[in-house]
């Protein structure tokens, strides 16, 4: 498309060289899929694009869609949530491979988790080290041989995806805990629609808003109650969580109350909450809090998150969690090492997404290996989430790398090391509304219940600094709104009906008030009765 | 009180009703038509564009396509539509002009700005922003507008016909919206998919959620929206204001046909409710609208010196 080339003019987008492009491939003509978008975005324009980012900020501060960031010193601020404007698209094809993919792994994982809190079959068959799993900071010795409904732990899961070089898709990390980023893909996409419609016109894409109906009837289905009498509610630290804001959300889209700690009680091995109307029984908790903090009693003791007795009913099955407990040994990431070996142990399957390499610190060889790459690798300690105390090797300066290799020699148990993933691109718009590469990750959500549904597309995460891949929010980085195209991307003609006409009841004709009055000037067109 | 001015004020509010009504369906429509079909369903989702016209009523004398943006410019902002969003407000604020002397000043002033920015520079249509500025603008004044009729004016006559003629379009509005979204009740994905976008665009979504256990599918949607009374925008809790208003009205209630019309269709709606057979529902609709409509006759008979709605 030499044409093309040279009547391109000098802002065009330029993919940064070596790494792959999710819009455009490298010689800067956009992708099949893409083509429509680019077309439309260059009709747009930076000023544009400027001005609808003005228009998207008010209306996120106006309506509370913000997220606590970590500051250099430390202390947060709530900031809107950053959203760029350019949306990434996933064709049909590309979302099946992926969404097969994911819920391999998350039955793997569920499988897991139900495992090591029984028979451990797996450490029996030598292929998980016992010692590794007990020394996991998530490993919850209360858990141990309970086994929620259906035998369904993660309900709730998140895994981040990157996309290789080579354009294939690769996992990068696992959250089966308290996975959160739902509620910013909702509002971003009801915002790409208020304030860029236009950019939908030539594409189908899936909507995802169902998910809160997806979480609620996942609740509903695990509840200890006669069906329509289950009584769920959303379980929140509080008001200065830096996710709050999503809990608050979920709450009200499932239509469900948002209870803190001081609102629940245990009485008898049975949950309730205190209404105006006395106490009230619950069967179903969604909680985004981490095992540590639910019970004083069998977990931290300093906790005051915490509902004292809470395990003692969960043990009774009198109420139910979601996530299950102790599911924070399947998003270790040391276990993360050892899934593609659970999908073959536990399914007999081969995984369909691969694993990023990783390397066991506490192998000493693998260390020692490592230890002599630093400048290349990236070390994760093993039970973080959200980007925290992650050192990419080639962007650290020697002094800090030393100082993390004695870390590391110190508790290797508690590191991992990984290869440095070239992580996709996509444009992203500057300050000036000029299209710009940067790197973006993807992480759908998916919603265990009685099977395993996966939002089309997710978050898709951008590290808003040139050259930086750390796109986790709480490091500064944004969001993208992800698309997946139905089947048959091409949106026909608006004028050919795609739908059955069903004809409309006939309707009676809207009244319109006669008027008498003679400073009336208009001349009203009133629809004979 | 003068019958036309009560006349007056009666189509005040509905007028105002009307835009907000119609702005807010609009936008739902244009939200939900953005985006394709959800996974697993087979069929399309929203209302079609067609189907908006016909909630508008009837056969259309002018050569409107079926497109969305032409039906978008028809509903929206086509000064010579009657039924458009921008010729509701001008004939709300005409009203308004003629009763200055009854509401207060902050109500008018609401509605001269409301009308006035909508013929400004402010709401050019841009194409990629659609008309969501619109709408926003309308729902925001009609807020501000009936929040200032709680608030400084005096309940007496005027306010209750003014009331009366908001709560009876909103009902009117709501019926025409069930009858044309959800024809097929109970029929599976289609229906549901448009009682949701249905829910959303008249605001009761959370309202819903917290009422109803049941997910937003079609059936428990439009009963939802028709028996409620618990929720103000629906077609039983419109039927009971518009009876309250015009008791307070009437000098002899129990000798008015339409507040004998309104408690009948109060207590007929009751009984629907406990009813549970999914096909009386579209009857229902249809008997109610109908029933409304002779309700609005008796009103400007018995009211308005037999000045008949054309």
């Amino acid at each position: 498309m030499s044409e093309v080339d040279t009547a391109r003019p000098e802002s065009a987008y330029r993919p940064a060289e070596g790494y792959f492009d999710e819009l455009f491939a490298a010689d800067g003509s956009p992708r099949p899929h893409a083509r429509a978008l680019a077309a439309a975005l260059d009709e747009l324009g930076p000023s544009q694009l400027v001005d609808a980012g003005r228009r998207r900020d008010t209306i996120f501060v106006q309506q509370g869609i913000t997220f606590d960031t970590t500051g250099e010193d430390g202390p947060s601020v709530e900031r809107p949530f950053p959203l760029d404007l350019v949306p990434r698209i996933l064709p049909a094809s590309e979302w099946t491979h992926i969404k097969r993919g994911l819920a391999q792994r998350i039955r793997a994982l569920n499988r897991f988790v139900d495992d090591v809190y029984h028979s451990r079959e797996i450490v029996r068959a030598g292929v998980i080290p016992w010692r590794l799993v007990v020394s996991r900071s998530h490993f919850a010795r209360a858990a141990h041989g309970i086994r929620p409904p259906g035998g369904v732990y993660c309900h709730v899961a998140g895994c981040d995806l990157v996309r290789d070089v080579d354009g294939s898709w690769k996992v990068l990390e696992d959250n089966v805990r308290t996975p959160s980023g739902i509620s910013y893909v909702l509002e971003n996409r009801v915002a790409m629609t208020r304030l860029l419609p236009g950019l939908f016109n030539k594409y189908r894409v899936r909507p995802v808003d169902h998910y809160p109906q997806l979480l609620l009837a996942a609740l509903r289905s695990v509840a200890p109650a006669a069906e329509g009498e289950a009584t769920v509610v959303v379980w929140t630290p509080g008001v200065l969580n830096s996710a709050y804001f999503e809990h608050a959300f979920l709450a009200r889209q499932m239509g469900v109350e948002l209870v803190e700690a001081s609102d629940l009680v245990v009485r008898d091995d049975v949950v309730y909450m205190r209404t105006t109307d006395g106490l009230q029984r619950v069967h179903a908790i969604y909680r985004r809090l981490d095992d540590d903090f639910i019970d004083p009693l069998e977990f931290r003791p300093d906790s005051v998150l915490g509902v004292p007795g809470l395990m003692r009913a969960y043990r009774a099955g009198t109420v139910a969690l979601t996530n299950a407990v102790g599911t924070g040994v399947a998003d270790d990431k040391a276990i993360y090492h050892y899934v593609p070996q659970m999908i073959r142990f536990y399914l007999n399957e081969e995984p369909l997404l691969d694993n990023v390499k990783t390397y066991l610190m506490s192998d000493p060889d693998l260390m020692q290996a490592a230890l002599k790459r630093m400048d290349e690798l990236v070390f994760k300690p093993t039970g973080e989430s959200g980007g925290k105390g992650v050192f990419i090797g080639p962007a650290t300066d020697p002094t800090t790398l030393a100082g993390l290799g004695d870390v590391i020699r110190r508790s290797p148990d508690k590191w991992i090391a990984q290869e440095l993933v070239r992580l996709s691109t996509m444009p992203t718009a500057d300050g000036g509304g000029r299209l710009v590469p940067r790197h973006v990750d993807l992480r759908p959500f998916a919603v265990f219940g009685e099977t395993i549904s996966i939002v089309p597309g997710g978050l898709s995460r951008v590290a808003m600094i040139e050259g930086s891949m750390i796109v986790n929010s709480s490091r500064g980085g944004g969001s993208k709104d992800t698309w997946v195209l139905e089947d048959g991307e091409d949106r026909s003609d608006d004028t050919a009906p795609a739908r059955p006409e069903s004809l409309p009841p006939a309707l009676p004709d809207l009244r319109y008030g006669a008027w008498t009055g003679q400073q009336q000037q208009q001349q009203q067109q009133c629809s004979p009765a | 009180m003068l019958a036309r001015i009560a006349q007056e004020l009666f189509w005040l509010g509905r007028n105002l009703a009307r835009a907000e009504h119609t702005a807010r369906l609009l936008e739902g429509v244009f939200q939900a038509d953005l985006q394709g079909r959800p996974e697993g369903q087979a069929s399309a989702t929203t209302l079609s564009w067609e189907s908006l016209m016909h909630i508008m009523g009837g056969r259309r004398d002018r050569e409107v396509s079926d497109g969305r943006d032409a039906v978008l410019d028809a509903l929206t902002h086509d000064p010579d539509n009657p039924a458009s969003v921008v010729a509701c407000v001008t004939r709300a604020r005409e009203g308004a002009s003629a009763v200055r002397d009854v509401i207060s000043a902050e109500m008018w002033e609401a509605i001269n700005t409301t009308h006035l920015r909508l013929h400004g520079d402010d709401f050019v249509p841009r194409d990629h922003t659609g008309h969501y500025d619109i709408y926003q603008h309308v729902r925001e004044r009609s807020a501000l507008f009936w929040g200032l009729t709680g608030r400084t004016m005096l309940r007496d006559e005027a306010s209750a016909f003014l009331l009366a003629g908001g709560r009876i379009e909103a009902g009117d509005m709501v019926l025409r919206m069930l009858r044309v979204a959800l024809p097929d009740l109970p029929d599976g994905n289609q229906a549901d998919a448009q009682a949701l976008a249905l829910l959303q665009a008249v605001g009761g979504f959370q309202a819903y959620r917290r009422a109803v256990p049941a997910p937003a599918h079609a059936k428990p949607v439009a009963r939802f929206l028709l028996f409620e009374r618990n929720y103000p925008d629906s077609v039983a809790a419109a039927v009971d204001a518009v009876n309250e208003s015009l008791r307070t009205a009437d000098s002899h209630p129990r000798a008015s046909e339409p507040i004998l019309r309104l408690s009948r269709l109060s207590a007929d709606l009751e009984f629907r409710r406990s009813a549970e057979t999914d096909a009386d529902l579209r009857v229902t609709c249809h008997e109610v609208q109908r029933e409304l409509g002779r309700v609005d006759a008796d009103i400007a008979q018995r009211y308005f010196g037999g000045a008949r709605a054309a």
